[in-house]
């Protein structure tokens, strides 16, 4: 019964791995937020600064130069916080997303490379052989089988016809 | 050398001028022709007017892309091109100067190092070249590459001017329409021929169909893909047109492939759902 779904298990397994590639860039910015608690920090900082801003545009510079002055660091110190914060949060989003993508090109190793070890010998399916008749062996590779369509070829297939299917949708 | 020549040929133009007026337009051109020369000397094109002699050098930068895409004229191609396209290095620059061929004091500007260089021993010259090898071989690798750019850039603007006609769309539905023309074919074979011959009969004949129709269709805008592949591949002396070519080749047996892949899996597809619903066994 496995058997005879074996062309299916193959094909479900490509169209995953392509599905979970085009929602890399979603699964990484949804780690990075899970990861990166203090969004709300920085939302506060900014808000902060914002508010500090227009405080200094209600100040004359003239009659109050002091606390205009003192103000004016304020806002530069708190700036240059911010900016380190987004520089340290941005590094650690890019090392997200490599991790991330690092770990799919794992995985979808790993499964590509025990589909063919399952099948090596085993067709995926099984045609008559006149229907394929100059190619089979080719066809069959690398299981030998004649009329038989091996691992790598409706790997390349699949591969091919799901990257048609997913370019067309998307 | 330059500066009394300009300075004649100014002052006969610009009589009229006052003298203060004629000073400061000598000392422009005498810029501008240093800024020149020293442009010259960075993009390496001076190594190849030694080579094209008499040829009419102010049309050269014009001339010299067009003779490049001329298959036909693998003499177009500049003459240094042997010396340095294969090493950087320059060590077949240094045989082919050692060999009486044309020195390289054209290379350079008038009045530079090189010119000494010539009239040295041909031991002197090996001696005093070595330090410089490296860098004028850089700089004749680096012109290469720009020329090759420049190529390239040439070669997508002829394509998109020989397409402009057509656009994407016309594109997308051609391949569509091969993709419908594979499946329809596959599901057709599975159902009524393939007890009589092999499933590959039909699709190749489909594709002849489609070679043959192909011209009939609006030809799609292909852009080069391979940039880097297409530069090295300049550099490395093969003409444009033949580069272009088998990237049309290259493209029109992508596409077969994937007409192919397309038909087999619609027809293992097509197979394995007749089984299940055992209308039919193999």
């Amino acid at each position: 019964m496995a058997a005879g779904y074996a062309w299916f298990l193959v094909l479900g397994s490509v169209l995953l791995c392509n599905l979970v590639k085009t929602l890399l860039p979603s699964i990484s910015s949804f780690l990075s937020k899970v990861f990166q608690k203090d969004a709300e920090h920085e939302t506060e900082m900014r808000m902060e600064i914002q508010g500090m801003k227009q405080e200094l545009s209600s100040i004359s510079m003239m009659d109050e130069f002091a606390r205009y002055a003192r103000l004016e660091r304020k806002i530069n110190k708190m700036t240059d916080r911010l900016k380190t914060h987004v520089k340290s949060r941005t590094a650690q989003q890019a090392k997200i997303k490599w991790v991330v993508n690092i770990m799919y090109y794992v995985l979808q190793a790993a499964l590509m490379i025990s589909l063919i070890w399952k099948y090596y010998a085993d067709p995926v399916t099984v045609l008559p052989s006149k229907w394929i008749a100059p190619l089979e062996r080719l066809v069959a590779f690398p299981s030998g089988v004649a009329g038989g369509v091996g691992i790598t070829t409706w790997l390349v297939v699949c591969n091919k016809v799901v990257a048609i299917v997913l370019q067309a949708v998307g | 050398m330059e500066p009394p020549v300009e300075e004649s040929t100014s002052s006969e133009e610009k009589g009229s001028l006052s003298a203060s007026q004629r000073r400061a337009e000598i000392r422009r051109r005498k810029l501008l022709i240093n800024s020149e020369d020293r442009m010259k000397r960075i993009m390496g094109f001076t190594g190849s007017k030694k080579d094209d002699g008499d040829r009419a050098e102010g049309a050269r930068n014009e001339f010299e892309p067009n003779v490049h895409l001329e298959p036909g004229k693998p003499d177009g191609w500049p003459s240094s091109a042997p010396s340095a396209g294969l090493s950087p290095l320059c060590s077949d620059a240094g045989s082919v100067e050692q060999k009486g061929s044309p020195l390289p004091e054209s290379r350079s500007t008038p009045g530079s190092y090189t010119e000494e260089r010539g009239s040295a021993a041909p031991g002197h010259v090996t001696r005093e070249e070595l330090p410089a090898a490296g860098p004028q071989g850089l700089q004749q690798y680096l012109s290469h590459f720009d020329e090759a750019m420049r190529l390239r850039e040439q070669l997508t603007g002829e394509k998109l001017a020989q397409d402009s006609s057509s656009d994407t769309e016309e594109l997308d539905t051609f391949r569509l329409f091969r993709l419908i023309g594979s499946i329809v074919l596959a599901l057709i074979v599975r159902v009524f021929v393939c007890n009589c011959l092999s499933i590959f009969a039909p699709f190749f004949t489909l594709q002849l169909v489609y070679m043959g129709t192909h011209k009939y269709f609006p030809k799609g805008e292909r852009k080069m893909k391979t940039t880097i592949l297409t530069a090295a591949l300049l550099l490395s002396r093969i003409p444009a047109e033949l580069i272009s070519r088998s990237m049309d080749t290259y493209s029109k047996m992508g596409d077969i492939f994937t007409d192919l892949c397309v038909y087999f899996f619609t027809f293992v597809v097509c197979h394995e759902m007749l089984i299940l619903i055992g209308s039919e066994g193999p």
